[in-house]
C-alpha cells in the first residue's frame, strides 16, 4: 500500500509539474511576419492561429512596444469655448494595442493575473502614467478619452468572440482575423497568445510582425528625415516646374481667352 | 486608388487631395489667395497630422501660387514692385510675429490668443469686404464713377516720405506703405500660422487701392516667395513636408488655379471681393461652431490650432 501511495504521489506530482512548464503544447502561428509598406499600400489583414488544450480560453493581444505621447488636451476656455488648454503626457503606453479573446476577459481571468501580463484596458491603465493629473477621477476621465482617440484612430482594439475555437483530434484549434490598420506606424510588433483556465493564464506563446516601409515609400521617408535641405529644394523646384508647366499647357490651349 | 504617404504615415484615396487641390487652387486663382485656412482643416479631417498638413500645403501653394501668378502675369495683372516692397515688409513682419508667438506662450495663453485673434480677424474682414463690396456695386447703380472723398487716413499715407509710382496698378504711395502694411500682415500671418492672404488681398484694396484685378495676382506674386520660404524651413528643420501628398494636391491645384485666373476675368471686381467675403465668413462661422460645441474627441495631436 505505501508503495502503491507514493507511486500515485510520484504520478501526480509530475503531471502539476508538466501542466505548468507545457508552453510546447500552445502554438502560435501569424499569417504573416512582415507587413511592408510600399506605394500603394492601405493596410492589411492579420491572423493568428494554433493550437491549444482543450477547454481553454483563449486571448491574443497585439502590442506595439510601451512609448510615450504627448496629446493637447481640448477644455473650455472662458467658460465656453473648446480650445488647447494645455498638454498631457501618456507614459508607457504602447502605439498599438489590440486585445482579441473568446469571452470578456474580466469573465475568465481574474485582476491579478490581468494586471500580471497586461491584459485589458483596466490592466493597461494601471501600466501606464499619465501627467499631470489632479486625482484618480482625473486619471480615469483622461485615460477613457486617451481610449477613445485611439480607437478612432484605428490603433487600439478591444473586442470578445472574434477568436474561433474548434476541435481536432483531440486538441483545441483557435483562429482570429484582424484588419491591420494602415495608420500602425512602422516598427516590431508583439503578438502573445494565452491559454486561459480557472481564472489564471495556463500558457503563452508569442510571435513577433514587422512592419517596415520599403521602395520609393521608404526612400522619401528616409531622404526626409536624414537630407532635409535636399528634399526641401526637390520638393519646391517640382512645385515650380509643375506650376510653370500647367500655365505653359493653358496658354497653349487657352489662346482664345 | 490608394497611395501611402511616406511623411504623413498615412494612406489616402487619391481622388480626394486632387479633388482638394481643384477646388482650393480655383480659390488661388479668383482671389489671390493660398487657401490655407481651407485646405490645413481639410487635410487635417482626413487624418493627416497637423504640422504635416501645413507644412505640405505651403508646398503645393508653390505650384498653384506658380501657375496661378504666370496665369495673371500673362494678361498683365502682376505689380512686381509692389509685390516685391510687400514682401520685404511680410519677411520682417514674420520674424516679429515668431518672435510674438515665443512670448505668448511663455505667458501660457498662446491657444486662447492666436485662436481668437484668427476668429476676429476673419469675422472683421469678411465683414467688412462684403458690406464695403455691397455698397459700391450700390453706388454704381446710381452713378457710374465719382471721385471719392480724401479720408484723413490717405493724407497721413500721402505725406510719408518715399513717395514712387506704381505703373501697373496705377496708384502712387510712399513705399515705407506696402512695407509697413506687409509687414503688419507677416506679424498676423505667422502668429495665426496661416499664409495670411486673405488679409493681403483687403489690405492692397483698401489701404493701397489697387485694381481687384492686380490684386490677386500680385497676391499671388507675393504668396509664392512667402511659401517657398516656409516650405524650405519645414523640410529642412521640422521635416513635416510630405512629397507624395504635395504631388497628389498640386495636380489639381496647379489647374484649378489657371481655371480661376480665366473665371476671374470675366467677373467683375466687386463680384470677386463679395464671393471672397462670403467664403471668409463661412470659415468665420464655422470656426465658431467648432468652438463653442464639445468635441467628439478631448485629445488631439500636439502641433495643430
Amino acid at each position: 500500500m505505501k508503495i502503491s501511495n507514493l507511486i500515485a504521489a510520484v504520478i501526480t506530482a509530475l503531471a502539476v509539474i508538466y501542466s505548468g512548464t507545457a508552453s510546447a503544447d500552445l502554438t502560435i502561428n501569424a499569417n504573416r511576419d512582415h507587413i511592408s509598406i510600399g506605394f500603394f499600400y492601405h493596410g492589411s489583414t492579420v491572423s493568428v492561429s494554433g493550437l491549444s488544450d482543450t477547454g481553454t480560453d483563449m486571448i491574443v493581444k497585439i502590442t506595439a512596444p510601451d512609448g510615450h505621447e504627448t496629446l493637447k488636451q481640448k477644455g473650455k476656455a472662458a467658460g465656453f469655448l473648446w480650445m488647447n488648454i494645455g498638454t498631457l503626457k501618456f507614459e508607457h503606453a504602447p502605439s498599438l494595442y489590440f486585445i482579441h479573446a473568446t469571452k470578456k476577459p474580466d469573465e475568465i481571468l481574474n485582476a491579478e493575473e490581468m494586471n500580471k501580463h497586461i491584459i485589458g484596458y483596466p490592466a493597461l491603465s494601471k501600466h501606464m502614467e499619465i501627467m499631470p493629473v489632479s486625482g484618480d477621477e482625473e486619471r480615469t476621465k483622461w485615460f477613457d478619452e486617451f481610449i477613445s482617440y485611439k480607437e478612432a484612430s484605428k490603433l487600439y482594439a478591444a473586442s470578445s468572440g472574434l477568436i474561433k475555437i474548434t476541435n481536432e483530434n483531440g486538441r483545441q484549434k483557435y483562429y482570429m482575423q484582424t484588419d491591420w490598420p494602415y495608420q500602425a506606424p512602422p516598427g516590431e510588433y508583439l503578438v502573445t497568445v494565452y491559454a486561459v483556465k480557472d481564472k489564471k493564464v495556463m500558457e503563452k506563446a508569442e510571435a513577433k510582425v514587422t512592419v517596415e516601409q520599403a521602395g520609393i515609400v521608404k526612400a522619401l521617408s528616409g531622404m526626409a528625415k536624414n537630407n532635409g535641405a535636399l528634399y526641401g529644394i526637390i520638393s519646391i523646384l517640382i512645385a515650380l516646374g509643375a506650376g510653370f508647366g500647367v500655365g505653359m499647357i493653358f496658354r497653349k490651349g487657352g489662346g482664345a481667352h | 486608388m490608394y497611395l501611402y504617404l511616406p511623411v504623413a504615415l498615412t494612406s489616402i484615396n487619391i481622388i480626394i487631395p486632387i479633388g482638394l487641390g481643384l477646388v482650393v487652387g480655383l480659390l488661388s486663382g479668383l482671389f489671390g489667395v493660398g487657401g490655407g485656412f481651407l485646405m490645413t482643416p481639410l487635410l487635417i479631417m482626413l487624418g493627416i497630422p497637423a504640422t504635416v498638413a501645413a507644412a505640405t500645403d505651403s508646398n503645393q501653394i508653390v505650384a498653384a501660387s506658380t501657375s496661378g501668378t504666370y496665369a495673371h502675369w500673362k494678361v498683365g495683372n502682376v505689380d512686381f514692385k509692389m509685390g516685391f516692397h510687400l514682401l520685404i515688409g511680410g519677411f520682417v513682419g514674420g520674424l516679429f510675429g515668431v518672435q510674438a508667438i515665443k512670448i505668448l506662450r511663455a505667458m501660457g495663453n498662446a491657444d486662447f490668443v492666436i485662436k481668437m485673434t484668427y476668429v476676429l480677424m476673419l469675422g472683421i474682414v469678411g465683414a467688412y469686404m462684403f458690406i464695403e463690396s455691397i455698397q459700391s456695386m450700390r453706388k454704381k447703380k446710381f452713378e457710374d464713377s465719382k471721385p471719392e472723398k480724401e479720408s484723413g487716413f490717405s493724407k497721413v499715407l500721402k505725406s510719408l516720405p518715399l513717395q514712387t509710382h506704381y505703373e501697373k496698378s496705377g496708384v502712387t504711395h510712399s513705399a515705407l506703405v506696402p512695407v509697413i502694411f506687409g509687414g503688419f500682415v507677416g506679424v498676423l500671418a505667422a502668429v495665426m500660422g496661416v499664409g495670411g492672404g486673405f488679409l493681403m488681398v483687403p489690405v492692397m484694396v483698401y489701404i493701397l487701392r489697387m485694381p481687384m484685378h492686380v490684386v490677386v495676382g500680385t497676391s499671388l506674386f507675393q504668396i509664392l516667395f512667402n511659401c517657398i520660404e516656409v516650405t524650405f524651413l519645414q523640410a529642412y528643420t521640422n521635416h513635416n513636408v510630405d512629397f507624395i501628398l504635395a504631388v497628389l494636391l498640386l495636380l489639381g491645384s496647379t489647374i484649378g488655379a489657371q481655371v480661376g485666373a480665366v473665371f476671374g476675368r470675366k467677373l467683375k471686381g466687386e463680384q470677386l471681393k463679395i464671393i471672397l467675403a462670403v467664403i471668409v465668413l463661412v470659415v468665420t462661422v464655422k470656426i465658431v461652431f467648432d468652438l463653442t460645441t464639445t468635441p467628439s474627441l478631448l485629445l488631439g495631436q500636439a502641433g495643430g490650432h
